[in-house]
């Protein structure tokens, strides 16, 4: 019985895997293959690696597109986690009346299709362009800042802070920890697996993000790589050999921040902390 | 509480800060003020989308530009669905900034532009003269008299055939060439038999294929004023139903639902012709094991009275907006695409792209021999068949109207009747584009 | 580990009398320190997202071409209940959600608590692959979609071989079937996705409950649901409105595998206002009072949720 349950959760695991990574192994092959297989969705590996990469690289400035997109999702990450999981913090362990009213009205703000605020956003930084250029349009500063501040992550902070043993924080406030010390001290190594997985997510939605940095953006050099693959698909005879090339460049960090993030899911470890 | 004070003003400083030295990075570059810099712009630029085809052609024009202009040209390249949004943020926030001098836009979305944001665009009526350029451009070019747009590529569409798969069948090019669209189905029945491939692609959510069947009778979507929806006592637009559902019905067509199949369907032999846009010339080409099998000949007509077996597909046109820089702006179109015939010889040299400045037809270029083609002269031959595309004024609604149509064909499709889902396309229409 | 336990709860109790007095006087005090967690999120979110949301509703209430735009009072909302593309739109993504959201859910939640077990081989390489589909390309992954329920696809290819049905199935020209790829292309990309939280969420949940329920002799099926759904619904709420958000706003998976067709079969409320305000003749007006159907639709269904999940105490 316990051998059979074992099998059957393998089983449903492998199947669940093997779907999930098809797509992905089929365009890391496409890299290798050129336009025309790609369209025809050839599953075999080719020969034309070094011409899809050769051409891509001739033909796009591949290397700035991703420091640009790396400092973006950076920045923004690390914004996002500090100010969602301080409000976060802030609405769960000091909890008020009027903070959850506050709070439910901050929920709301994530309920309008992006597409709807867009020309108003973009009037806002247009009218500060002159002022403050650093935070006007074809600026970092106004990629980053619509999409650092969500009430998403703050929602999520404050369900997982729901789970944070009160104790703790009670614990910390006779040590004389200040209120921040609290935060810094106890919660930030305590919420660890939550942080992770905010800043996978974070960092992932920042790299894709494409509508809004398309039209903030104006000037070549500041493009992110969903921009630059747009672009490479829109010409009248695309090259998917080449598209994918440029996709899968594109895949990798975030694959690689998911990999390196992961292993905090380790069963236990609040454990030890709570221990 | 003093320290917590300190650290929130540190938050926001940090802020600030990543804001800033991003900021920084991101001005030490060479920043778009060529849009909105002081007057007398000593930098413009330009937005177009394929880097082998119309971004190639501003650079070409660059290079043979000649006039005084002590001006530089940036070339931006963008997606044209970004190139649409960009354009419609940016213009209908009010705000300049950051909007190019010249951009490309498609011929079908122009005069939604040019009534949608009325002061944007910048007029060339007096800088061009409208009479070079072919007349089918002009309608959808110009509005309330004034002239917009400075016509660029010309769509003019072709059908592309496999001579290899025609022969087999027992046709020869003459026998597909200047037919009618049902002449065109029974070739396609007969190839199918002998070759078992299909005669073309046909994309359910694209009614391409039926823009192009009406204009061959110089009718569209929208009667002449360019808004009235002309849906229900549409006889071309019937006609098209009908041909669309026959190929459909006779099993003639591969079914594909995107771009890419549609170019692998034609690079991967499986079907026999291509009714299209010349644009598609590269993607043929692309399959190079294929050269020497295929020929392009007119566009199938319908079967009407007044039809021609020519007709057009996408293209697009110069516009020059309304910003700072928009004189030197006007300077450079008029002085390269607006009266240099030898640049056209360069684009269809270098690119293959086939303008619509009726002067530039004569020369060598058009004349070249295209090996692929078995030494067809197409450049030529799609110039000429330019010429005889009937002007229609493509107006407002060509995609919104094509939503609705592409519902109504699945009803069609479905065996609902004919009058009745064009006559409810018609009331759709009629209330939703007021 | 327990040793530590008592220690701090021995230290704990005689300390937490004279706490309990400074608290009071800090009572006050800490209300306002609580303000000031929360306070750079609110201005921000303020600036970035409510005062573009109400420039928006304004919008709502007028109509015309591009910037072209006049007063029409409530013309926009009436035109709502008579367009056929809009109606269409919210059915197909009322179904998208009914469906697609419960399923990922418990999905995503199933797959967690398997992860989550120590003593599972080959836990990293499960749990990667199983993200993978959020970070592969919508472009790819669109492409292999179309493939794969192509007329000559491999689903195909298997339905006719083993006889599940007597010819290919056109399944994106069908009205039926194209909702039905668009409901697996939405769970396939977002359940690793959702499965995140879940893990995250399963580190702070006491091993040693999970003990004393096997020590009373509760199986694994009673474990999950007298245990793990308990303990996770904060996160479970989290993801469930997240998700609702999500899925109402779907579009890019609709935009790339069936573009809305055959007909307007899949459509999604996001393309139809993504066409208003880009693919046609653009009606800013218009799109922003098909946006705020999104807004009333997640906010009902929020409440609804924050209801089932007894969040109000």
């Amino acid at each position: 019985m316990k051998i059979f349950q074992r099998a059957s959760i393998y089983t449903f695991l492998t199947i669940a895997a093997i779907v999930s990574i098809f797509p992905f192994l089929w365009m890391i092959v496409s890299v290798t293959n050129k336009s025309v297989d790609v369209t025809q969705g050839r599953l075999l590996p080719g020969t034309h690696l070094v011409a899809n990469l050769q051409k891509l690289f001739e033909t796009v400035d591949i290397v700035p597109a991703l420091i640009n997109s790396t400092i973006i999702a950076l920045i923004s990450t690390v914004l996002t986690l500090l100010l969602a999981s301080l409000a976060g913090y802030g609405f769960e362990m000091f909890r008020s009346r009027g903070k959850d009213i506050v709070f439910t009205i901050l929920l709301l703000s994530m309920m309008i299709p992006f597409a709807a605020i867009m020309v108003p956003l973009y009037r806002m930084f247009g009218s500060v362009t002159n002022t403050m250029p650093l935070f006007g349009i074809d600026s970092l500063g106004a990629v980053i800042l619509p999409t650092a501040t969500t009430a998403f992550f703050i929602f999520f902070f404050r369900q997982n802070t729901k789970m944070f043993p009160k104790d703790l924080v009670e614990a910390g406030r006779i040590d004389g920890l200040s209120e921040l010390g609290v935060f810094f001290r106890i919660y930030v190594p305590t919420m660890k697996t939550t942080y992770a997985a905010a800043a996978i997510i974070t960092f992932m939605n920042s790299w894709n993000n494409y509508l809004w940095p398309l039209v903030i953006l104006q000037s070549p050099e500041k493009r992110t790589i969903p921009l630059l693959i747009s672009n490479l698909g829109s010409s009248y005879s695309p090259d998917y050999g080449v598209i994918m090339s440029a996709i899968v460049i594109a895949t990798l960090p975030t694959a690689l921040v998911f990999f390196l993030m992961q292993k905090h899911f380790v069963a236990g470890m609040m454990g030890s902390v709570k221990g | 509480m003093k320290k917590l004070f300190l650290m929130v003003l540190l938050i926001v400083g940090m802020v600030a800060l990543a804001a800033c030295s991003s900021g920084d990075e991101a001005s030490s570059g060479s920043n778009s003020e060529g849009s909105s810099g002081s007057s007398g712009a000593d930098k413009i630029t330009a937005w177009a989308w394929d880097p082998a085809f119309n971004i190639a052609a501003l650079n070409k024009a660059k290079e043979a530009y000649s006039g005084d202009g002590e001006y530089e040209v940036e070339i931006i390249e963008n997606a044209q669905d970004d190139i649409i949004q960009k354009l419609n943020t940016g213009l209908s926030s009010g705000t300049t900034k950051g909007m190019p001098n010249i951009v490309l836009i498609e011929d079908y979305r122009a005069q939604s532009f040019l009534q949608a944001y009325p002061d944007a665009f910048h007029p060339l009526t007096d800088v061009i003269n409208s009479d070079d350029f072919a007349e089918y451009k002009i309608a959808t070019t110009s509005f309330d008299g004034e002239q917009y747009g400075l016509p660029f590529d010309s769509g003019v569409a072709g059908l592309y055939v496999r001579t290899d798969y025609l022969e087999e069948a027992g046709y020869t090019v003459e026998d597909v060439t200047n037919i009618t669209w049902d002449e065109y189905i029974e070739v396609g029945k007969k190839v199918k038999e002998a070759t078992g491939k299909n005669m073309l692609t046909l994309d359910p959510n694209d009614l391409a294929q039926v823009r192009m069947m009406i204009q061959t009778t110089g009718s569209w979507y929208v009667q002449e004023d360019g808004s009235t929806p002309n849906l229900a006592d549409n006889e071309a637009l019937a006609k098209g139903f009908e041909t669309y559902k026959k190929m459909m019905d006779e099993d003639i067509a591969k079914i594909v639902s995107d771009w890419s199949q549609f170019v692998g369907a034609f690079n991967s032999g499986d079907v026999a012709s291509v009714p299209t846009g010349n644009w598609i010339t590269p993607s043929v080409k692309q399959a190079t094991d294929q050269s020497g099998k295929w020929a392009v000949v007119p566009m199938p007509r319908l079967d009407m009275d007044g039809a021609v077996n020519a007709s057009n597909l996408g293209g697009s046109s110069w516009y020059v907006l309304n910003v700072d820089g928009k004189e030197e702006a006007a300077d450079f179109l008029l002085n390269t695409f607006g009266s240099n015939p030898d640049l056209y010889q360069t684009l269809v040299k270098d690119i293959g792209a086939i303008g619509t400045y009726s002067a530039a037809a004569e020369g060598d270029a058009f004349a070249v021999e295209d090996e692929f083609f078995s030494g067809q002269q197409i450049i030529s031959d799609f110039s000429q068949w330019t010429d005889e595309i009937p002007g229609v004024n493509y107006g407002l609604h060509t995609y919104a109207i094509e939503d609705i149509l592409v519902t109504g064909m699945q009803d069609y499709l479905n065996g609902a009747e004919l009058s009745k889902v064009l006559e409810n396309a018609q009331s759709q229409a009629e209330a939703q584009l007021k | 580990m327990s040793q530590q336990l008592t220690k701090k709860n021995e230290l704990d109790l005689p300390l937490r009398h004279k706490e309990t007095k400074r608290q009071k006087t800090n009572l006050y005090f800490r209300k306002k320190v609580g303000w000031l967690f929360v306070i750079i999120s609110i201005i921000a979110i303020t600036i970035f997202n409510f005062y573009p949301m109400v420039q928006a509703f304004l919008l709502s209430f007028q109509s015309g071409m591009g910037s072209n735009l006049e007063y029409v009072g409530l013309a926009n909302w009436k035109r709502l209940f008579g367009d056929p593309t809009f109606i269409a739109a919210l059915t197909n993504t009322s179904i998208f959600l009914l469906i697609q959201v419960p399923l990922m859910i418990v999905l995503a939640l199933f797959l967690s608590v398997l992860l989550n077990d120590p003593t599972l081989k080959f836990k990293s390489f499960f749990r990667i692959a199983i993200f993978l589909p959020c970070v592969t390309s919508l472009v790819a992954y669109s492409v292999i979609f179309k493939y794969l329920f192509g007329v000559d696809g491999i689903i195909n290819q298997f339905l006719v071989n083993f006889g599940f049905a007597s010819q290919a199935v056109n399944f994106l020209a069908d009205p039926f079937w194209a909702k039905v790829v668009i409901i697996l292309a939405i769970t396939w990309r977002w359940t690793g996705y959702n499965m995140i939280f879940y893990l995250s969420a399963l580190q702070n949940v006491d091993k040693s409950i999970y003990e004393a329920a096997r020590i009373d002799g509760a199986n694994a099926i009673q474990q999950f649901f007298q245990i793990t759904v308990p303990m996770l619904k904060p996160i479970i709420l989290f993801t469930s409105i997240t998700s609702t958000i999500g899925t109402l706003q779907i579009f890019d998976e609709v935009v790339n595998i069936t573009n809305g067709g055959p007909g307007n079969a899949t459509i999604s409320i996001s393309q139809y206002i993504y066409n208003l305000s880009f693919k046609y003749t653009p009606d800013f007006g218009y799109a922003s009072t098909v946006s705020y159907v999104i807004v009333i639709l997640v906010v009902i269904l929020s409440i609804i949720q924050f209801r089932v999940a007894g969040e109000k105490k």
